[in-house]
């Protein structure tokens, strides 16, 4: 039944042009190229501008297609892809996360809950997590989410969640949104499920954008989805780009997804309420953290990190292999919150999940199981409970004791409880058993240099270190003797070092270090004079505990130590003679000074001189030897360094002697003039030219000079040349100049290459990216070869890792009414980003919120990480650049809002929200906006009308009271311009001394007594310091999506069921409205003269009172009169009735006539008509025949 | 009981002992956002507490900030410095006359590219010292340094419109400096060959002769490695002149690359030691050029701290540059940066190859930036 029009059906031309030319072009005739050469004339320029337009055009289309290229700072190894599964509840969400899992890994989960991980290709791992309908939530995963499955209900159609969160995903950056349209098979009509997946898709298409893919999941086999459905929705999921957001870009994070309480349970029992330590778990995301950097828990608040390590991954991508499914073993899942990956393994526990249901299932298993769960809910230390419990290796055999464990045990590591940190550390006892250790690897308490020592120590030279300690400690008692000796010894120990210098093995060039730091250990605390962090405190504490290892070992072995002390001074002796004797022979002063400043300036561990010496600045200052004498060295140096002078020059080395010919020539080659490199030297670059340009004439001489015969490539042969000089000068330099000069040359082949076959116009553009594209290589290739745990020093935890956070002071809430499906977010802030300010920003109130916003009404915003209740006030910038404020946000306008809150970059947008519990406004998010500008003041400004009324007024002076109150006042406002209601304007003067706050004004007009004058004026306003962050995580459970702030004043007083007393006036009442009068018409004599008569007043003035003298007296009659006078009115009064009577009877009679006349007249006109029409009929014809005969006649003359 | 811990945040700061490195400490406070607190400063000293030319710097940096908090106790040797946001505008500052503008002007250096609106810092005082590094220095290596970094365009300038020597001062600069929102990652590798020299022999209130006295000499000792030297003279006179008598000279070794290496020397303020013969003063000075260059690296040895805060506060990406052996204040520097911004610098020794006559040893610094974007300029 369609009512469309049949079209014509398109017939196809057989002959003629047309089909002539498409039969050319079939076979491939002519081409464009030709048709120009053929009609030159079609294709020339016919307007200039209309060719600049089109050129135009087309540049502008180019350009707008460029996007400002970015350094790719994605890792070789990203983290797993956050995909936020969101819809209204009862979607099907928990379904579709069920589904894509056992899609993925042929696993089932149970309850989901929390962060599920999964990897799901060669190169991706995903990680799931569901977003429930709580608004912190919604907020809290659209700024961690790379791509968001939205689940709709199709048989429903949109809910506003659905509105919302894409609201919210618009403000924080708009990541990858991927629609899903369910309950499909609810719809029975085929047609009516066309219809809805069409409006659907287009309604989905205007939020997200044009084609943005939009998957639908017909229905329901199991209560799962059709598996092939899914497997499609996987495939697109594991094929997805992804795009950079800025703000996520720009700030390490983490999507939690382990949580563990490390809070000592002594402390819990004595105070439940106390403060937890907590480890965090999850894949660093977005970019470097750095340890001890800031982080803010949405819904927790901010926190100072105590420590970040980085720990092996749970769920790592597979080896690289030549193969393209995964097998089984392949296909891992972690999901600790959801109890999936049972035992896990912490830096120092292990920890094991045994969930209710599995431990029922596992009953013959029992007394493992007993101790596991006897470890899991313990509630006392670790220690204690070790030294209560009594474990039997075999059921039915004796019981072990705790102190035989504890001697096996004690061969390998002690645990030790470390009251400052918060968590068991082991001890090492032996250093040979600390090398099987393996997991002491990913330990970086110690400082690694340390840990490197430990490692590649052998016995010996632990020896030797122990040695040189006692060395050097017998060298600080010496410190007591006369000055005189003292500086011997130290010129001796410098002397040592400088020995050390010449030595070749690196081993002891560090131990030299680590003993000159621990001689100048004050000098260097001096330098570094007082680092905040815990982490020295840790250090000097394992600095400490090392101390009393050796202190132990030394009681223990005595002898042994004497033996190598004295064998190790001899040595030094020896050394220091031998170099004695050298610098005796060579007697150059350079030499020993260049020796030295290496030593000092340039040694390998230039690196620990800066940064780790901190390690030995932490000793205790005096520390006890034997227990009876203190060692005290003299603070003069320390304080002098401190207080030293703040100067930046570097003052010049005296070892230099500028006059010496050596010296100077030592720097010869700095200079234009000196020798150049290899590939640069002029002769070289002359030559090469020869070769490439050899061939010339010169024209003025008519000379022809000939260069080289064979000049196949002359730029080959150039190249080749140099890369067989640079690979004979290979063999001299080590590998790592090799690697760099390979990279060198392959990059100048690329640039050949590119030079070659690029289009050759290369724009700004395209060096911009040229540019980003060498960055991002170098920001890959720089620290490749380090070890992780050095590279963390350096970049920072890099994203992709799997990182634990430990943080301590963490609300007691925050554990006891954790809840996993509640997302827990680590998000980094950036240096400034802790602080607390003013905030300027643009707000727009939603389009599709109900009601307008009430400047100092309390406002939850969503701004970076956090969720936070703040006062906004609401303004407007004037043309002069004021902030005006207004008292309500403009309905569809931009306007701006000041508020204090966390210090956040410009650009950065944020959502207002009026409250976050429950569902009662229609769509929730109330504005949207982005942040203008921080500042620690703000100027809004407040209009201000002060009015005062004329009491007095002169010509055009006036004396104006009531505006002011004191004199004070008005003298601080003198000179200022006031203005009338009506418009005149005027200036104030100079106050009166009464009445008080009385002046004397100027207008440019007469004032009246009834004008009211005032005063516009601006006071600035008080931005409300209110920052209250949303603590939605901290609630209990059940209960997180009902956190309430302040109330709005409104809210209080209904919630209260205040109402305000309504001003009396703007009551209404009934309407009474009194009699108008009108006064009389008055017209001016002069108008009256002028008016025509008819408009003329008449003279009707009523009858004014006569007066007395033209009053006449009544008559009194007599009796006669009297009946005189009835008798005449009696018989007037039959006189009259007759008289009425004949007229009556006369006027019937004459209307009788009246009625016969006029038939007569009509019997008369009826006569004369008929008498008319006779006539008019015989004239009629009479005039017939005479125009017949007249015709008659003129035809007959014819 | 939930809202314990919510309104305050998360930074603290940080605690030093002692007045040295006050400015560095400062700085990175003021950059980073992190209060500081420096203790015992000089608290065994005769006199403890602050010197004048340190609350000189204070108020300078309450001129430039905005909502800064600054508590100092009675003896002045504790001061406690919780940062404002870097305001900027037009500044002016009578500088202590105890040390000289550069000390100063150093700091401001660091500041001026994070401000809200540009930078017209107007600073009187002593212009040229032998303790600091003089304007002219800081003119000649510190701004084109900076440009290497992006800093640079319009209104990029130091000028000096008086110059006035210690101890009298009367001297008058003028610095004017753009903003950023984010400073460009570097890498500086290879400082290339010095292709000339150039230097400002200057005097007041003496003999103009002085300076010419001062370059030839200098150009006695550097004409045995390159031809290109102009050093120019500059005699103030008048108004211009300041109020103390004295000379001095600086001089700038251009690279290749463009690069500048610099070295200077001032005469002894009256009445404060020995008077110098302004040909010693040249040919010290030459020297001095010499053993900066035997230092070498791309970076000045007085702006190397410069040159790392730059890195430090570029984008997340590697930055690198080649400096000289490190001085103790560069060293110190790093400490500080490390503490601020947590960014440690990776440290490698490039020792020189055998028949290589290009001075000593030199250090390449490598670090990744913290992606530091300016939070005070407004985004209009």
């Amino acid at each position: 039944m369609s009512t469309v029009k049949e079209q014509k059906r398109h017939q196809q031309k057989h002959s003629g042009p047309k089909a002539e030319r498409k039969k050319l072009k079939k076979q491939g005739g002519t081409t464009d190229e030709d048709e120009r050469k053929r009609n030159p004339k079609a294709f020339a320029v016919q307007s200039a501008v209309r060719m600049a337009k089109t050129f135009h055009r087309a540049q502008d289309i180019k350009t707008k297609k460029h996007h400002i290229p970015l350094v790719d700072r994605t890792p070789l190894e990203p983290p797993p892809v956050v995909i936020v599964v969101v819809g209204p509840p009862k979607v099907g969400k928990t379904t579709l996360i069920r589904c894509l899992i056992k899609n993925f890994t042929r696993q089932k989960l149970g309850d989901i809950c929390g962060p599920v991980t999964i990897v799901s290709g060669k190169r991706r791992r995903l990680t799931f997590m569901e977003c429930n309908n709580d608004i912190n939530t919604m907020i809290d995963l659209a700024k961690v989410a790379d791509l968001v499955l939205m689940l709709i209900d199709a048989s429903f159609g949109f809910e506003m969640e659905t509105f919302e969160f894409l609201n919210i995903c618009q403000v924080h950056g708009f990541p990858r949104i991927m629609g899903v349209l369910t309950h499909l098979d609810s719809f029975k009509n085929n047609k009516t499920l066309r219809k809805t997946k069409k409006n659907l898709k287009h309604r989905f298409w205007t939020e997200v954008y044009q084609g943005a893919k939009l998957f639908y999941l017909s229905g329901m086999v199991y209560g799962e989805y059709q598996t092939q459905e899914v497997k499609n929705l996987g495939r697109f999921i594991s094929v997805m780009k992804f795009r950079p957001l800025v703000w996520q870009t720009s700030h390490p994070y983490a999507l939690v997804d382990r949580m563990e309480d490390l809070t000592d349970p002594e402390s819990i029992r004595t105070d439940p309420k106390c403060d937890r330590t907590v480890s965090l778990y999850g894949y660093l995301r977005g970019t470097y953290l750095k340890n001890k950097c800031q982080v803010h828990i949405p819904g927790v608040g901010d926190f100072q990190v105590a420590d970040v390590n980085f720990l092996p991954d749970p769920c790592s991508l597979p080896d690289a292999q030549k193969k393209r499914a995964l097998n089984e073993k392949e296909r891992l899942l972690y999901a600790p919150m959801a109890g999936v990956g049972g035992v896990v393994y912490d830096r120092d526990a292990v920890y094991i999940d045994l969930p209710a249901n599995h431990v029922n299932q596992q009953q013959e298993v029992r007394p493992t199981t007993e101790l596991v769960q006897s470890l899991i809910d313990t509630h006392a230390t670790l220690d204690a409970k070790m030294a209560a419990s009594k474990v039997s290796l075999f059921s039915g055999s004796a019981t072990l004791d705790p102190t035989g464990i504890d001697e096996q045990s004690s061969l390998q590591e002690k645990h030790v409880w470390d009251p400052n940190t918060q968590r068991n550390r082991r001890k090492v006892v032996f250093a040979e058993e600390e090398e099987d250790d393996v997991s002491s690897t990913t330990d970086d308490e110690y400082g690694d240099s340390e840990q490197e020592e430990d490692e590649d120590k052998d016995n010996l030279s632990e020896f030797l270190k122990e040695a040189r300690a006692k060395s050097e400690k017998s060298a600080k008692n010496v410190t007591y003797t006369p000055p005189v000796k003292r500086q011997k010894l130290e010129k001796r120990k410098e002397e040592g070092e400088e020995m050390l210098a010449f030595a070749d093995s690196e081993d002891d060039l560090e131990m030299s270090e680590e003993e000159e730091s621990k001689e100048e250990g004050e000098a260097a605390r001096a330098r570094d004079s007082g680092h905040c962090s815990e982490e020295d405190e840790e250090e000097s504490d394992d600095e400490e505990s090392e101390n009393e290892s050796v202190e132990e070992e030394d009681d223990a072995d005595d002898t042994v130590k004497k033996q190598t002390e004295s064998s190790v001074i001899l040595f030094i002796i020896l050394l220091f003679l031998s170099i004695g004797a050298l610098q005796w022979k060579d007697g150059l002063q350079q030499k020993a000074s260049e020796a030295f400043l290496r030593q000092q300036e340039a040694a390998p561990n230039l690196r620990k001189l800066i940064y780790g010496s901190e390690a030995s600045d932490s000793e205790d200052e005096d520390k006890e030897l034997g227990g009876l004498f203190r060692v005290s060295r003299p603070h003069n140096s320390t304080k002098f360094q401190a207080n030293a002078l703040d100067c930046s020059r570097f003052n010049p080395d005296t070892f230099h002697d500028w006059d010496l010919e050596e010296m100077l020539n030592s720097i010869r080659d700095c200079f234009v003039t000196g020798k150049w490199e290899e590939g640069q030297d002029a002769a070289t670059l002359l030559k090469e030219d020869e070769e490439l340009y050899g061939d010339f004439e010169d024209l003025e001489t008519g000379e022809i000079h000939k260069g080289p015969t064979e000049q196949q490539d002359p730029q080959n042969d150039e190249d080749d040349e140099k890369e067989e000089a640079e690979e004979s000068q290979m063999k001299v330099d080590d590998d790592e100049d090799q690697k760099n000069k390979r990279l060198e040359k392959k990059r100048r082949l690329k640039e050949r290459f590119d030079a070659e076959y690029d289009d050759g116009d290369a724009t700004y553009f395209d060096d911009l990216k040229e540019e980003m594209q060498k960055q991002a290589e170098l920001n890959r290739t720089e620290f490749e070869d380090v070890d992780d745990e050095t590279r963390v020093q350096y970049e920072g935890f890099r994203p992709g890792m799997y990182i634990r956070v430990e943080i301590s002071s963490l609300p007691c809430e925050f554990v006891t009414n954790f809840d996993p499906h509640y997302p827990i977010i680590l998000g980094g802030l950036a240096s400034a980003e802790g602080n607390v300010g003013y905030l300027q920003m643009r707000l727009k109130k939603h389009r599709w919120h109900g009601r307008i916003l009430k400047t100092r009404d309390p406002l939850i915003l969503s701004l970076g990480w956090r969720r936070f209740q703040t006062i906004p006030l609401y303004h407007i910038e004037d043309h002069n650049g004021r902030h005006r404020l207004l008292k309500y946000t403009p309905q569809h306008m931009h306007c701006g809002a000041s508020i204090w809150g966390p210090v956040t970059p410009q650009g950065t947008g944020f959502l207002a929200v009026q409250s976050l519990a429950g569902t009662k406004a229609n769509f929730r998010i109330a504005a949207t906006g982005v942040v203008l500008d921080l500042d620690k003041s703000v100027t809004v400004m407040k209009k201000l009308k002060l009015i005062g009324y004329p009491y007095k007024i002169f010509k055009n002076t006036c004396f104006v009271k009531g505006m002011f109150n004191t004199l004070l006042e008005v003298a601080k406002f003198e000179g200022a311009s006031v203005r009338t209601v009506s418009g005149v304007r005027g200036q104030i003067k100079k106050a009166l001394s009464t009445p008080l706050g009385a002046y004397r004004a100027t207008f440019e007009d007469r004032l009246l007594m009834s004008d009211i004058v005032f005063l516009r004026s601006w006071y600035p306003v008080s931005v409300p310091q209110l920052y209250n962050p949303v603590t939605s995580l901290l609630l209990p459970v059940g209960q997180k999506d009902n956190w309430e702030g302040m109330r709005t004043l409104g809210q209080l007083k209904h919630d209260l069921g205040i109402r305000n007393n309504p001003n009396t006036d703007s009551l209404y009442k009934p309407l009474v409205r009194g009699q108008r009068r009108f006064n009389p018409l008055h017209i001016p004599k002069e108008l009256q003269k002028a008016l025509p008569f008819k408009s003329k007043p008449k003279q009707q003035q009523p009858k004014g009172k006569i007066p007395r003298d033209l009053q006449r007296p009544s008559v009194i009659r007599e009796p006669h009169e009297r009946k005189v006078a009835a008798l005449l009115h009696a018989l007037s009064t039959v006189h009259n009735h007759k008289r009425k009577k004949a007229h009556m009877v006369q006027h019937a009679k004459h209307k009788e006539f009246l009625q016969q006349k006029e038939k007569q007249e009509e019997a008369k006109l009826k006569r004369q008509k008929e008498a008319r029409k006779k006539l008019y009929r015989v004239m009629g014809q009479m005039d017939q025949k005479k125009q017949r005969s007249s015709l008659k006649g003129s035809s007959q003359e014819n | 009981h939930c809202g314990r811990h919510n309104n305050n945040m998360a930074s603290h700061g940080l605690t030093y002992d002692g007045c040295n490195f006050f400015r560095q400490r400062l700085v990175l406070s003021t950059l980073s956002g992190k209060r500081v607190k420096i203790s015992n400063i000089r608290s065994k000293e005769d006199n403890p507490g602050l010197r004048d030319f340190e609350a000189s710097f204070i108020r300078l940096l309450d001129k430039v900030t905005n909502g800064s908090r600054i508590e100092i106790n009675q003896t002045g040797s504790v001061l406690f410095y919780q940062p404002g946001l870097l305001q900027g505008g037009s500044v002016e500052h009578d500088c202590n006359t105890q040390r000289s503008i550069g000390y100063y002007l150093e700091a401001l250096l660091m500041l001026a590219p994070f401000m809200k609106t540009s930078l017209k810092a107007t600073l009187r005082g002593v212009t040229n010292d032998p303790i600091d590094p003089t304007v002219d220095v800081l003119k000649s290596t510190a701004l084109p340094l900076m440009k290497k970094f992006g800093i640079d365009g319009e209104g990029f300038d130091l000028k000096v419109v008086k110059r006035g020597m210690a101890p009298g001062g009367g001297g008058e600069v003028v610095f004017t400096c753009p903003v950023r929102r984010t400073i460009r990652p570097v890498q500086l590798m290879d400082p290339g060959k010095i292709k000339r020299i150039r230097g400002v022999a200057y005097s007041v209130r003496v003999s103009p002769q002085m300076a010419n006295r001062i370059v030839e000499s200098a150009r006695g000792v550097l004409n045995q490695f390159i031809p290109d030297i102009y050093i120019y003279t500059d005699h103030m006179k008048g108004a211009n002149s300041g109020k103390s008598p004295g000379f001095g000279l600086t001089l700038v070794a251009e690279t290749l690359n463009g690069f500048f290496l610099s070295a200077e020397m001032s005469s002894t303020p009256q009445g404060q030691g020995d008077p110098m013969l302004p040909e010693d003063l040249g040919r010290n000075c030459a020297k001095l050029l010499l053993e900066e260059v035997h230092r070498g690296g791309c970076v000045d040895s007085s702006n190397q701290s410069l040159a790392l805060l730059l890195m430090t506060l570029g984008q997340q990406d590697v930055s690198k540059v080649l400096l000289g052996p490190l001085s103790p204040y560069t060293i110190e520097f790093l400490r500080h940066i490390r503490d601020f911004f947590q960014i440690m610098f990776k440290v490698e020794v490039r020792k020189p190859l055998e028949d290589e006559r290009k001075g000593g040893d030199k250090v390449l610094m490598t670090c990744v930036g913290v992606g530091y974007s300016n939070i005070n300029k407004s985004l209009k």
